[in-house]
């Protein structure tokens, strides 16, 4: 339970307008929920680091010609398989290429498969779950047993048929993966929503008019918001990595891009003797990985509402 | 009574649609990707006349819905058709493949559960602290490493350098003879059986693939449940209880963790469901002839018969976790009544 | 539930555990990646596991490659065999003390009965035979037997004695079925007999050392040994072949003694096991060859320069020091090194990296700004490395190379369909003669896409060049050694620079055996199992 303090002294100008205790307008209300959010989250040293590690991939990504002029696919056979030094900081892959350019280039992959995953996968499984929660009867049952075959459904299958019908590369294999990662989400989303359906507050706004798709997004969502997440951030490691699983059917990046995943699963058969071909890239997975999930944990704090 | 009966027979009738749904899904699908599967039984030296021979007697000529008829049927009698790519019945695959899976699923979510719940306990108890921190980044470790780095890892430490556990394989090669196939389980074979060589031995195959899949299973489960934890304990009514003079683990056991029941058996029962559809990467390091591989090659060498029949079974699974859950619904937590 | 069962159950759990890990005294352990087994019948065998497994192992041809040389043949279930004054009728005489697993004699009649099988099966094996002139409809008169140790062979050419011994005779469909037992077993497939084919799918009944005894799909194979075998007394009792996918754990079996030969290993496990005193690599050079294939329809492909460019493409000899190890040896000619014709190693591989040579071709074929193609690759062992070194060097002549992997089963779609434009896979040549490449790499009957004569890998990429179809018939019927082998020289000058095909290495298969394991004979055609002794 939070205590309230007693009011900051008046700040200038836009300050004031943010931290004014009475509000006059909707969307100063809105701004200032997200204001106050951002300094709880501010206040949270782990979620700042995670934030600080994210800026820091995305700097990367950015600044990949700068890292690395040189490109991703520079070979030179004769230096392959080199041991980091201090002219190649992670060394070089069995092409002979420098590990830190290719990583620096890969970051761009990363963040485009994080954000395709975050952008397919929560919305539509927070859809899915909370309005077959909501509704029930039938509803529930049709969009549950879509639910149903989604899930059991290989994601393999249309991974390949994506690939067949779209043409390969890694987008087409993330999106296909997104599309059978949702459903888990979904079945969160609605044993949060089964939970709190009944309760006293949503039928408050339903006798004040408010229409299903209102309570849905305005009141049930949030609840659901908190877990999934922390859900989704865990699915970005684990979506790259089955990304990285198919590549060796074609389906994630084609060579020579410089996909962390796939670095990874090239390294695979020098697992004992170049160790850093493998261990470079999973190291950074992990860094990104790790980072989202702190970031996770700290937003889902601030946006759940339960814990004012 | 009635109303019982119906509901069943409309449950059962759900069930069902959503199977067919799922395999004529899959089917179609299957039928319209690249891979073909006469090239395999004819070899790369055939002629076209070899290869129209094959074609027309796996029945690929017939229109499709025909061709999906006929394995329906074929399959309600029971008879799910040869493997191309195994050149065997797929019931006989099966048999061998599902519960070598199932082996390795259950012990792995033994394994998860057990640690991953009292750990994001604790987690949500103790949060912001070294204890929380760590377990989170533990967790992260073994949930985001490829899982052939951990079990290549797994295996130079724990098999080739200390020797303490079995290599690769359900069982010493010496035993291959010596276990009849009740159950498929070699765990509950042995001791069926009453022979202690085979079931030990079973162990020290099983325990680092388990450990393995158990440990990435545990970090996702941990995670849920201190984000579940954290949800309850920031209720009123956990004051509410302290106040009353409840201690705090009372507190904990008896409401906070109850009321998280229903989310966490959603969380571990999807888990485990992914466990059953196969790990494919811990089957291909650890030589696990489960169905994680069987269902990946049969697909990659587009063979329509095993690949239905694994989805089928993965369908089922799926299917009758998220119903028994939704019955666990409504037995643990009132609200969802 | 008795009382007493859980008790029971605590008292055996209490017991000491014992271990059966290295391998048993009798038994030959191997480890190897059986995805591809499919089928043990001889007469439908089209890949390695099967081959390997299968030939001279469990069934034993009608005569053999020497282990020692593969261009000569010595005589294995056929104890002698002699060509008749016009050489069109070959007569095998086989040996009086052949027989079945279960101790009953094979016959002549059973060796014809098998080879007319394989033809009417239809599978890709029956090519060995049909290419020779053997139809379906002729086959019975065309091989039959005449009495119960003599096999006659009538062939419609004079084709070399020695030719066809090694492309037909030494192969699986020359092997000795047990007929009687293939009848009992046989289905009525569309109104016809299977001749046993579903039968023999899990395994085969055969004159051999070892017979199958066990077959767990994704699993194992055991082959157990014969005791009424004619030849040498194979040594060990089992042979367990485990199927274990992944390299890496089949160094750490082997280092541990828990398998005595691994067959898949990376490079890097085996440079590994090379410091490793209880275990020795065996290279053995194969008879395949690892090559981009061009689809010449493509109006650019279609240009004979533009082919000759990609040539100048490849760092032979810095891939023979980088990537190549273990897995294989640079070679540009179609004929694989061993086999009768073959160019030496030198004259076999006269490429250098030149970018200049490559850019000049490309000027004078008129794309001096080079152009886009996609290359579609396996994701298998080194296929990718080769396939993006390609790249890189074609980018800087200004060819960009969009690489796509995929599956074997897709790849070999692919290219039978002819939907590729250019294309890195590999082929192996069926016998050690250089006509086996030279009718299927150079020859090509027919070129039009309705031929569909998807088994001729020259065939889908759609070249074709008449007089070198002439110069192969006549290098085949060519009865002196000596002419026979410049003809062949002469082919192989001609497809080195014009051909549809850029060959890059021709294959090596690497085998680690524990120091224990002694006497195991391992040629190109032939992991002789038996041989092995510990």
């Amino acid at each position: 339970m939070s205590i309230t303090h007693p009011a900051p002294a008046p700040a200038p100008g836009l300050q004031a307008w943010l931290t004014a205790d009475v509000t006059t307008s909707p969307r100063q209300a809105s701004l200032q929920r997200f204001y106050y959010g951002w300094r709880r989250l501010r206040g949270n040293p782990t979620a700042m680091i995670a934030l600080g590690a994210l800026a820091a991939l995305v700097a990367v990504a950015a600044l990949a010609p700068v890292i690395a002029p040189g490109g991703y696919d520079d070979q030179d056979l004769a230096a392959r398989l080199l041991p980091p030094s201090l002219m190649h900081p992670f060394g070089t892959d069995d092409l002979g290429r420098d590990i830190l350019a290719r990583l620096a280039w890969g970051a761009r992959i990363t963040l485009m498969i994080a954000t395709l995953v975050a952008v397919i996968v929560a919305p539509v499984g927070l859809l899915v779950g909370t309005t077959a929660g909501y509704f029930g009867g039938w509803v529930d049952a049709v969009l549950m047993r879509i639910n149903d075959i989604f899930l059991s459904f290989p994601s393999l299958i249309l991974a390949l048929g994506f690939v067949a019908a779209l043409g390969p590369g890694i987008r087409n294999a993330i999106i296909a993966i997104a599309l059978t990662a949702w459903p888990p989400i979904a079945r969160l989303a609605r044993a949060e929503t089964l939970t709190v359906r009944n309760a006293d507050y949503i039928a408050a706004v339903r006798i004040q008019g408010g229409s299903a798709l209102r309570i849905i997004t305005r009141h049930i969502v949030p609840m659901c918001l908190p877990s999934v997440i922390v859900r989704i951030t865990l699915n970005m490691a684990g979506i790259i990595l089955t990304a990285a699983g198919l590549g060796f059917l074609g389906l994630g990046a084609q060579p020579p891009m410089p996909e962390w995943g796939s670095m990874l699963s090239a390294g695979r058969s020098h697992l004992t003797g170049a160790w850093w071909l493998s261990t470079v890239p999973g190291l950074a997975i992990l860094a990104t990985s790790l980072a989202f999930n702190l970031l996770g944990d700290g937003l889902r704090d601030v946006l759940d509402p339960r814990s004012e | 009574m009635a109303r019982g009966i119906l509901g069943a027979a409309r449950q059962a009738g759900s069930v069902l649609v959503t199977l067919a749904g799922l395999l004529a899904l899959t089917f179609f699908m299957g039928r319209m990707l690249p891979t073909d599967p006469v090239l395999a039984i004819i070899g790369q030296q055939a002629d076209q006349a070899a290869y129209d021979m094959v074609h027309h007697q796996l029945g690929l000529d017939r229109p499709l819905p025909v061709q999906f008829a006929l394995y329906v049927r074929a399959m309600l009698t029971g008879d799910f058709g040869d493997a191309l790519f195994t050149g065997h019945r797929v019931a006989a695959d099966l048999s061998r493949a599902f519960p070598a899976t199932i082996e390795l699923a259950s012990l792995a979510i033994l394994i998860g559960v057990g640690l991953g719940v009292p750990l994001g306990v604790l987690a949500a108890v103790y949060r912001g602290t070294l204890f929380d921190h760590a377990t989170r980044v533990i967790g992260l470790v073994g949930y985001s490493s490829p899982t052939f780095w951990l079990g290549l890892m797994g295996l130079i430490l724990f098999y080739s350098t200390l020797g303490w556990v079995g290599g690769p394989g359900r069982l010493d090669v010496g035993f291959i003879d010596s276990i009849e196939p009740h159950t498929g389980l070699l765990l509950v074979d042995a001791l069926w059986d009453g022979d202690p060589d085979v079931f030990w031995n079973a162990v020290s195959h099983i325990v680092l693939p388990a450990s393995i899949l158990g440990y990435a299973s545990m970090a996702y489960i941990s995670r849920m449940t201190r984000s579940f934890m954290l949800e309850q304990l920031a209720q009123e009514y956990i004051v509410a209880a302290r106040i009353k003079g409840m201690s705090r683990w009372a507190v904990i056991r008896r409401h906070a963790f109850r009321n998280i029941l229903v989310q966490l058996v959603t969380v571990v029962a999807l888990a485990y469901a992914f466990l059953l559809e196969g790990a494919v990467l811990t089957e291909t390091v650890f030589a696990w002839p489960g169905f994680g591989r069987y269902l990946t090659a049969g697909l990659l060498a587009g063979d329509m018969n095993a690949v239905l029949a694994c989805v089928l079974i993965v369908g089922v699974i799926f299917i009758g976790l998220n119903l028994l859950t939704d019955r666990l619904y409504r037995v643990l937590d009132p609200r969802t009544r | 539930m008795s009382p007493r069962l859980p008790l029971a159950i605590l008292l055996l759990l209490l017991q000491a555990p014992a271990s059966r890990a290295a391998t048993p005294r009798d038994a030959l352990v191997m480890a190897w990646n059986l995805d591809a087994l499919i089928t043990l019948d001889p007469a439908q065998i089209g890949e390695v596991n099967g081959n390997d497994i299968i030939l001279g192992n469990v069934c034993t041809p009608l005569v053999n490659y020497d282990p020692q040389d593969i261009s000569r043949i010595v005589p294995a279930a056929a104890e002698s065999w002699s060509t008749s004054a016009d050489g069109l009728t070959l007569t095998f005489k086989l040996r009086g003390d052949l027989k079945f697993p279960d101790g009953r004699a094979a016959t002549a009649g059973d060796a014809a009965w098998s080879m007319q099988r394989a033809v009417l099966l239809g599978y890709g094996n029956s090519a060995n035979l049909t290419q020779w002139g053997f139809t379906k409809d002729r086959i019975a008169e065309q091989i039959r037997a005449t009495d119960d140790r003599t096999v006659v062979v009538t062939m419609d050419k004079p084709y070399p004695a020695s030719l066809i011994l090694s492309a037909a005779f030494a192969s699986n469909v020359a092997v000795i079925l047990d007929r009687e037992a293939a009848t009992k077993g046989a289905k009525v497939v569309d109104g016809k007999s299977d001749l046993g084919n579903a039968a023999f799918k899990t395994g085969p009944v055969c004159v051999g050392p070892y017979r199958v005894t066990r077959w767990d799909a994704n699993d194992v194979v055991v082959l157990e040994r014969n005791d009424g075998f004619f030849g040498q007394k194979p040594n060990m009792r089992r042979i367990i072949i485990r199927h274990v996918p992944e390299s890496s754990a089949e160094r750490l079996l082997l280092e541990k003694g828990d398998i005595d030969v691994a067959r898949l290993l990376t490079t890097d496990d085996l440079k590994a096991l090379e410091a490793n005193k209880d275990v020795r690599i065996e290279q053995t050079v194969v008879q395949g060859m690892s090559y981009i294939a061009i689809n010449t329809v493509d109006p650019i492909l279609s240009n004979a320069k533009v082919r000759e460019a990609f040539r100048y493409l490849i760092d032979y000899d810095g891939l023979a020091r980088s990537i190549l190890p273990y897995q294989g040896t640079p070679r540009a000619s179609l004929i694989p090194e061993g086999a009768f014709g073959a160019l030496d190693r030198a004259a076999g591989q006269p490429f250098k990296l030149d970018l200049d040579r490559a850019k000049q071709l490309l000027t004078e074929a008129g794309y001096p700004n080079g152009f886009t193609k996609k290359l579609i690759l396996s994701a298998n062992s080194i296929s990718p490395n080769i396939a993006q070194h390609v790249a890189s060097n074609a980018a800087k002549v200004g060819v960009t190379l969009e690489l796509e992997q995929m599956a074997d089963a897709n790849l070999f779609t692919r290219g039978r369909n002819r939907e590729f434009e250019l294309q890195l896979v590999a082929w192996y040549a069926g016998y050690p003669d250089a006509d086996a490449n030279t009718f299927r790499h150079a020859v090509n009957p027919d070129k039009r896409p309705e031929a569909k004569l998807t088994m001729y890998p020259v065939w889908r990429t759609g070249w074709q060049d008449l007089s070198i179809n002439e110069q192969a018939a006549a290098a085949r019927m060519e009865p002196d050694p000596a002419k026979r082998a410049a003809m062949y020289r002469e082919i192989q000058e001609f497809m080195m620079h014009n051909g549809p095909f850029v060959y890059i290495y021709q294959n090596i298969r690497p085998i680690a055996v524990r120091s224990a394991v002694k006497g195991f004979v391992i040629s190109p055609f032939f992991v002789d199992y038996g041989s092995a002794s510990k």
